[in-house]
């Protein structure tokens, strides 16, 4: 009996193609290469566009489907089932806009407009720290009672029973267990109870509406599965807060012709072989847009801290750092070999009295006075939505004499009537302090972060900062994006001699409002000299009027999101211009269910929700990020749901005043302003 | 009715008793169990509230004790109490450094020494200063992808889809498709289960480390590797042990007494690691894979192997050191690249299996903390792996091109080649007494070393070849190794011009020893 191989020799292959076929539904194929080539193709559809890992055949063929209609944002898959896609008013004949509304909204009245600067009359924090009641207390810290004992009993039994859950925590074959089960704890038994709230994959652009992939659970968050839809959701959560994530617009624009121009790499560090102008010409523009001499870009957000602190501290130095300061500053102060103290949080009398001690009692033990002593406040606090109280602390370091860090991660762009961040909020001379440090990740929709002072400092940064001479330098389309709305913001000054030209550039430059820019007058203009040539940026942009409006249109929403939570009966945290918006939730178990309740709703809704070791125990939060990309429809909409899931949920525990929800939109404005 | 409800619940019951009644014995089986349950049992009869007093106090205590932070000095026998008056004299009197020194003479001949690119950087870059066109043997480009027009049609079209930035971290909807794609096509590319992206190269083994290794855990690292590893194994408060540089066999011996060592103390089974290089960044040495990994599995360590360089430069298609000796990539517990070296876009990665990525997502503190990287790099990224797996001739092209500037260079008088054959970078130093890139005396002179260096790249430079001199924050790095010049190959330039090129750096070398001499 000959083996069923040997039977017929050539027979495998075609009845492997038969299957193939059957199976994939393809059309008959003349030749196997045409085959081939057909199933090289349907794999590299399937690779480019489904995301799930345990993706089958169908689903990647449902996905691969849509593909082609979703090619542009404009040519938008979704009817407006959910109410994004189209603004509910329809513009008239004479309003154009030129966003996109699911990544910009349309807004046209004027009046829903405010001016972010602090009033001398009132107290910077202009807003106080509300209690709950007890029984909230209580409930919460029992809630999280309830979880530890259970998860401790689940563990208890679970090793013991169920061991194939457990291999990862148990030392097995004479290696120890990768992460100890103490320290993973918490993320196995609390956390992976609301992991369906937390990295949703998301598609498209993350604007004022956002694309994300619908998924569930049916082994308690083990494994998420991926039908392979998409839903537009409202987007209250990305750091978007000028709006300039955009796919389509002047910035874009620039960055596609940039990546023509410049390719998309610059192929290694700032100091071996990945120097581009434009790195030139973005800290020329960066220094001028903060008020400093010079800057340093790094190409991500975190790392500007952690590679960058190291350079200006170091032994038998002090730095003094808010204990709610964000943890790249932590990584940043430890590799520095600095010694640390904390202050509480944003208050100065406990600050002034820690830098009175440390002044006067020196370096531990040898009591050698300090070599420098580096203060690192952040400008606006990413988990509270609190501003720093500057003027204080540049008060007390004039007596003081230490040095100045400000972290302007959130605020550079979102605050001051010029969006230049605290100092402008304030209206004080950015030069006043030290060192300004700030990302582009969030007002300016592009990536990475820098530190501006002055030339002295910026160059020691430069030549011993860790980035330059071992991290990969910005690449030439974030540094664009950097550049183009940078310039936006501060609009384009015409050259003083060929006036014609300009002219016909910028038709509507005479509108503004700002100063005429002298060389040093800050915040002034960009000069059209320090902005290569090759952006052109439409009229609206280059004036500096479309984001003039969007700097007021942010303070707007802010202030009316931080007003209406408070009518409505909510505790919120922070500065009623301050774009992030927390509202206390405080049981853990509220927590995940306001975020499904928010997302489940006609109008999708996706909120962050934050808790423990972000938070203290007890204060978890939603953080709502503010975007001049909302409408103040969109704010209306959000300020309805959190008033149907907040009676539901039993969150509205504050003190003030209350109004019906009609009566806070009706009289939005008044609130604004007044409040 | 009620009875058949009772009946039907019955055998539950007895099943509940009977497991109930297990469970009791085998409670008390365990020694001194005994005492802990007539101590619950008094004090629950006596008052029942007491028992989850309790049970809060010890919660609260523990959650005290991980809270502990740096505590005021106040209370420390150290502390010396001054009167209001004393403090505001103090403060008067003391007069702090200055933030930050003015440059040297030499850092400021350094940083200006720097070339800055005109234009697109890739194999042939006009310099802004000059407005020449040269040779680039500086650039990270080795497989010739710089400029390439696909993956620049791809980040466009993205671009267009997607905008820009990403705006979040990944937890906070910063987590977009693509970064899903780039991530399944790294895993695949590798070989492993998965892979995790992280937005900064330079970043991410500083944070792998740190996410895996606590303190009490152990890690044997190369006397050599790379700041980031340094970074990395500082923040993570671990017991280093040091071996020498890409020596298996000093590897060995320490493996060997890091056991004896815990069998000695008798001390728990911690967590182990081995980091090391894959090419080492420094030098251009190579590891002898298969020999490490023989060693990790006899001795029963993690290996987190940094390919920062060999990713995307060496093996048949590119993957690595794992393709070129023919290894499973799984085989490696923590395989960290840089998608901004290899794949000329930004960020880089960590494969492995599941377990180990996934705790990245929530330990990794340069991944949790900081945004996603823009969508566009990471598409670009995706086709330039699959650029890569389709055109293994390019990486035929760059040996030939590493051979050919080896055979040019190893004829040159006065210096030494350094670094395993197959390194797409190579490092020369001066050839002086010491031969090996060992650690050199503090009273060692770097700075004038440097200088002839520096002379070298410049005159290379103004001959139209762009080199540099291997760059390091000395006296941040744990060693300070010899000064070497860096040629980092690429695919993208012909033998003929490489060729040409390394005779210009032979000839720049010839002309700034000889002035010397």
């Amino acid at each position: 009996m000959p083996s069923p191989m040997a039977l017929n020799p050539s027979s495998p292959s075609p009845s492997i193609f038969k299957k193939k076929k059957s199976l994939g539904q393809l059309p008959s194929m003349a030749t196997a290469a045409s085959y081939l080539s057909a199933v090289h193709e349907a794999d590299a559809r399937a690779r480019s566009h489904d995301i799930s890992p345990t993706s089958t055949p169908a689903l990647s063929l449902s996905s691969s489907v849509t593909s082609s209609s979703e090619d542009t944002v404009l040519h938008d898959i979704d009817d407006n089932r959910t109410g994004l896609a189209y603004p509910s008013n329809p513009p008239t004949s004479e309003q154009v806009f030129t966003t996109v509304h699911t990544e910009f909204g349309h807004c046209a009245n004027e009046s829903y407009r405010c001016v972010s600067q602090h009033n001398r009359d009132k107290p910077v924090s202009e807003h106080e720290i509300e209690e709950p009641p007890y029984y909230i207390l209580i409930t919460t810290y029992i809630s999280y009672l309830i979880l530890i004992v259970f998860g401790h009993i689940r563990d208890f039994f679970g090793k013991r029973f169920a061991k194939q859950y457990f291999t990862h925590l148990m030392p097995y074959a004479g290696y120890a267990p990768l992460n100890s089960d103490f320290d993973s704890f918490y993320t196995r038994r609390l956390k992976r109870r609301m992991d369906d709230c937390f990295s949703y994959p998301v598609t498209g652009v993350a604007g004022r509406t956002i694309l994300v992939y619908d998924r569930y659970s049916e082994d308690c968050n083990y494994t998420q599965i991926y039908p392979g839809t998409k839903s537009r959701a409202l987007n209250i959560s990305s750091y978007n807060y000028l709006g300039f994530a955009q796919a389509r617009g002047g910035c874009a624009d620039a960055v596609e012709e940039s990546i023509k121009r410049y390719g998309l790499s610059t192929c290694g560090t700032r100091l071996e072989g990945g120097s581009s102008e434009l790195h030139t010409v973005a800290e020329a523009l960066v220094a001028r847009f903060v008020g400093m001499e010079d800057s340093l870009l790094s190409s991500m957000g975190f790392a500007t801290n952690s590679t960058l602190i190291p350079a200006l501290v170091g032994k038998g130095c002090l730095v003094i750092s808010d204990e709610f300061n964000h943890a790249s500053i932590r990584v940043g102060v430890r590799q520095s070999g600095a010694h640390v103290r904390m202050f509480k949080h944003n208050d100065m009398n406990n600050f002034e009295s820690l830098l009175r001690e440390v002044i006067s009692q020196g370096q531990p033990k040898t009591h050698r006075p300090w070599k420098k002593i580096l203060v690192i406040v952040e400008g606006l606090y990413s988990m509270e939505g609190t501003l720093v109280d500057l003027p204080k602390i540049i008060e007390l370091k004039k007596k003081y004499k230490f040095y100045l860090f400000v972290d302007e991660a959130h605020s550079i762009g979102a605050l001051g009537p010029h969006g230049r961040g605290v100092t402008d909020y304030f209206n004080i001379p950015p030069r006043s302090v030290d060192v300004l440090m700030g990302t582009f990740t969030k007002s300016f929709g592009a990536a990475g972060g820098y530190v501006a002072g002055d030339k002295v400092l910026i160059d020691s940064i430069r030549v011993h900062g860790q980035s330059g001479t071992y991290a990969e330098a910005v690449s030439p389309p974030v540094l664009t994006q950097i550049v183009a709305s940078m310039t936006s913001i501060m609009g384009v000054a015409p050259p003083p001699l060929p006036a014609k030209t300009t002219l016909s550039l910028s038709p509507s430059s005479s509108v503004s409002t700002l100063k005429s820019s002298e060389d040093d007058v800050h915040p002034g203009m960009a000069p059209a000299s320090a902005v290569p040539s090759w952006i052109s940026l439409p009229p609206s942009l280059a004036d500096g009027s479309e984001a003039r409006m969007r700097i007021r249109r942010l303070a707007f929403n802010s202030r009316y999101l931080h007003a209406g939570l408070k009518k409505l009966g909510f505790i919120t945290y922070g500065h009623p211009f301050s774009p992030i918006v927390p509202l206390l939730i405080f049981n853990p178990g509220k927590m995940a269910t306001f975020a499904r309740m928010m997302r489940g709703r006609p109008t999708p809704i996706v909120v962050v929700v934050v808790a423990y070791p972000a938070t203290p125990l007890v204060t978890s939060r939603v953080r709502f990020c503010v975007s001049a990309a909302h409408t103040k429809e969109d704010i209306d909409t959000i300020l309805n749901a959190c008033d149907e899931v907040g009676d539901i949920l039993d969150l509205k525990h504050g003190h003030g005043e209350r109004w019906p929800l009609e009566e806070i939109t009706r009289r939005s404005v008044e609130l604004v302003n007044a409040f | 009715m009620s009875d058949g409800t009772t009946s039907a619940l019955e055998p539950l019951l007895t099943l509940l008793a009977y497991s109930l009644s297990k469970l009791e014995s085998t409670f008390y089986k365990v020694p001194g169990s005994a005492v802990v349950a007539r101590y619950v049992k008094s004090s629950h009869q006596n008052d029942p509230g007491r028992t989850i007093l309790e049970l809060i106090l010890v919660v609260f205590a523990i959650r005290t004790l991980l809270q502990s932070r740096t505590r005021g000095d106040k209370q420390g026998k150290n502390f010396i109490s001054f009167s209001e008056k004393e403090i505001d004299e103090l403060v008067d009197e003391w007069a702090p450094d200055s933030l930050a020194q003015p440059l040297s003479e030499w850092e400021q001949r350094d940083i200006a020494s720097v070339p800055i690119i005109a234009g697109p950087n890739g194999p042939k870059p006009k310099l802004l200063a000059t407005g020449k066109t040269v040779t680039n043997l500086a650039s990270f480009n080795f497989s010739g992808l710089a400029g390439n027009e696909h993956l620049k049609e791809r980040a466009i079209e993205t671009l267009r889809k997607y905008g820009l930035g990403s705006c979040g971290p990944p937890g906070f909807y910063g987590t977009i498709d693509v970064h899903l794609n780039l991530e399944r096509d790294i895993a695949e590319f590798l070989g492993t289960e998965s892979s995790i992206l992280y937005s900064q190269g330079f970043s991410t083994i500083s944070s792998v480390i740190p996410a895996f290794c606590k303190r009490g855990d152990i890690i044997v690292a190369d006397r050599s590797v790379n700041f980031a590893i340094q970074k990395g194994i500082h923040i993570s408060r671990s017991t280093v042990r040091w071996f020498d540089h890409n020596d298996l066999k000093s590897l060995e011996d320490v493996l060997i007494s890091v056991e004896k060592d815990r069998k000695k103390r008798r001390g728990p089974l911690t967590r182990r690691f081995i980091v090391t290089e894959g090419i080492f960044e420094r030098d251009g040495e190579m590891v002898d894979l298969p020999k490490l990994i023989e060693l990790k599995y006899k001795y029963k360590y993690r290996l987190i192997l940094d390919e920062s360089i060999s990713f995307g430069s060496v093996g048949r298609t590119g993957r690595g050191l794992t393709e070129l000796y023919n290894v499973p990539a799984s085989q490696i517990d923590m395989l960290v690249g840089s998608v901004a070296n290899g794949l000329c876009s930004a960020g880089g990665f960590c494969a492995g299996s599941t377990i180990v990525t996934e705790h990245q997502r929530i330990n990794g503190t340069a991944f949790v903390f900081s945004a996603s990287m823009p969508a566009l790099l990471a598409t670009s990224a995706s086709e330039a792996i699959s650029y890569l797996r389709n055109t293994p001739s390019v990486l035929v092209t760059l040996q030939e091109n590493i051979r050919a500037i080896r055979a040019v260079l190893e004829k040159t008088e006065g210096i030494t080649l350094l670094g395993h054959r197959a390194s797409p970078i190579i490092h020369f130093s001066l050839r002086n007494a010491s031969q090996t890139l060992s650690v050199m005396p503090p009273t060692y002179d770097f700075d004038a070393e440097e200088r002839i260096l520096q002379d070298i790249v410049d005159d290379a430079l103004a001959n139209g070849v762009f080199i540099t001199r291997g760059k390091h924050l000395r006296r941040q790095e744990t060693i300070d190794s010899r000064p070497t010049i860096r040629i980092a190959v690429t695919a993208a330039l012909t033998k003929k011009d490489v060729e040409k090129a390394a005779g210009v750096v032979k000839a720049s070398v010839a002309r700034v020893l000889g002035k010397r001499r």
